[in-house]
């Protein structure tokens, strides 16, 4: 008796779950997920402001040309990986969006 | 000599070669060198044949015009170049013996280099990987690139002091450069594809946020939306690959 008594502490114990720290909020350049990122843009009207306001601060690697790219990634599951999932926009010197992908 | 053919339709840069103080010149040994090794190494491209190509290094470089020669003390053997701004070059004795230069008619700094190996018969926006990884073995034999100060972009300083065994590093830092800005680069061998990181493109500027402060170091600098690497030392892409240039 005195052992399953025991037995029920340790299972009671173990079923304490710690509450969830707070989500880091997401860096410059981070994304949840690109698929979900790319669907809410528009190839042929979104501009730069409505990218910004959608997905935060890119990496942005602009040209002489007037064009831009601009780099989301997926934030790494682990703390400790790389994520490769990337988002790469491409803006037109009109600042509007020309081309996306996901890699 | 090349006197002073064409240089009055030619910008700023443009000077005639025999009177220009600094120019943009590449030992004509070292060129040569890498011709040899081409022939070494041609069964990457077995239906290619080599030749050179100048591209400008800064925006306001001025292509029309260029003119090329061996030159040496008693040497001044004048070079075609094609309108793409590739020239041929042959193996002559008395310009080894002199130590030749090759001199295009453009000052230091104006202009780069590299070597072009293209099979005929790709689609215009393809490139073949065999023909790159030889493009790379015979620019580094051929001393092509520029100088790149130790600090630019922090891991390009590497490659200067490697020959051509550098290229068969998995992720060499070689850059190629297409025709035109790039938007992305694919890997096609069969049925397997895989879209290059963005990071492998324009120089890697996407993964270093002062990447600018560098630029006017690097021999990219004019054509940093068209430069990219590949993964000439993954034994896993056959020669045959096919790497495709989507363009902005």
């Amino acid at each position: 008796m005195k052992v399953l008594f025991l037995a029920f502490l340790l299972v009671a114990g173990c079923a304490h779950v710690e509450p969830k720290p707070a989500e880091k909020p997401l860096g410059p350049g981070e994304i949840l997920s690109a698929r979900a990122a790319q669907d809410v843009l528009a190839i042929g009207s979104s501009t730069k402001a409505d990218v910004r306001a959608a997905l935060g601060q890119a990496v942005v690697v602009d040209f002489s040309s007037g064009y831009e790219v601009w780099v989301y990634r997926e934030r790494p599951k682990e703390e400790s990986t790389v994520s490769k999932t990337e988002l790469v926009l491409l803006f037109s010197p009109s600042g509007i969006l020309a081309k996306t992908r996901v890699r | 000599m090349l006197a002073a053919c064409g240089a009055a339709q030619a910008a700023d840069d443009a000077v005639v070669v025999t009177a220009l103080r600094h120019p943009v010149s590449k030992s004509y040994d070292r060129m040569v060198a890498g011709m040899e090794l081409f022939e070494q190494r041609r069964h990457l491209a077995p239906g290619a044949a080599l030749r050179f190509k100048l591209l400008p290094r800064k925006r306001e470089t001025a292509m029309e015009g260029v003119e090329v020669e061996i030159a040496a003390n008693s040497v001044g053997i004048p070079l075609e170049v094609a309108p793409d701004r590739t020239f041929a070059l042959e193996r002559n004795d008395a310009a080894l013996k002199e130590k030749a230069k090759v001199v295009p008619n453009r000052k230091a700094g104006t202009m780069t280099w590299r070597a072009e190996v293209r099979t005929p018969g790709l689609p215009p926006d393809a490139r073949r990987l065999g023909d790159l990884r030889l493009e790379c073995e015979v620019g580094m034999k051929a001393g092509l690139i520029s100088d790149y100060p130790p600090s630019f972009f922090g891991w390009l300083d590497e490659l200067l002091p490697q020959g051509p065994s550098y290229c068969h590093r998995a992720e060499p830092r070689y850059l190629f450069f297409a025709e035109r800005p790039l938007f992305s680069v694919t890997l096609v061998d069969g049925a397997r594809r895989e879209v290059l990181s963005v990071d492998r493109l324009y120089a890697g500027a996407s993964r270093d946020a002062k990447w600018k402060r560098g630029l006017r170091y690097c021999d990219c600098e004019a054509l940093i939306d068209r430069a990219y690497f590949v993964p000439l030392g993954d034994a896993s892409w056959p020669d045959g690959t096919l790497v495709l240039l989507e363009y902005m």
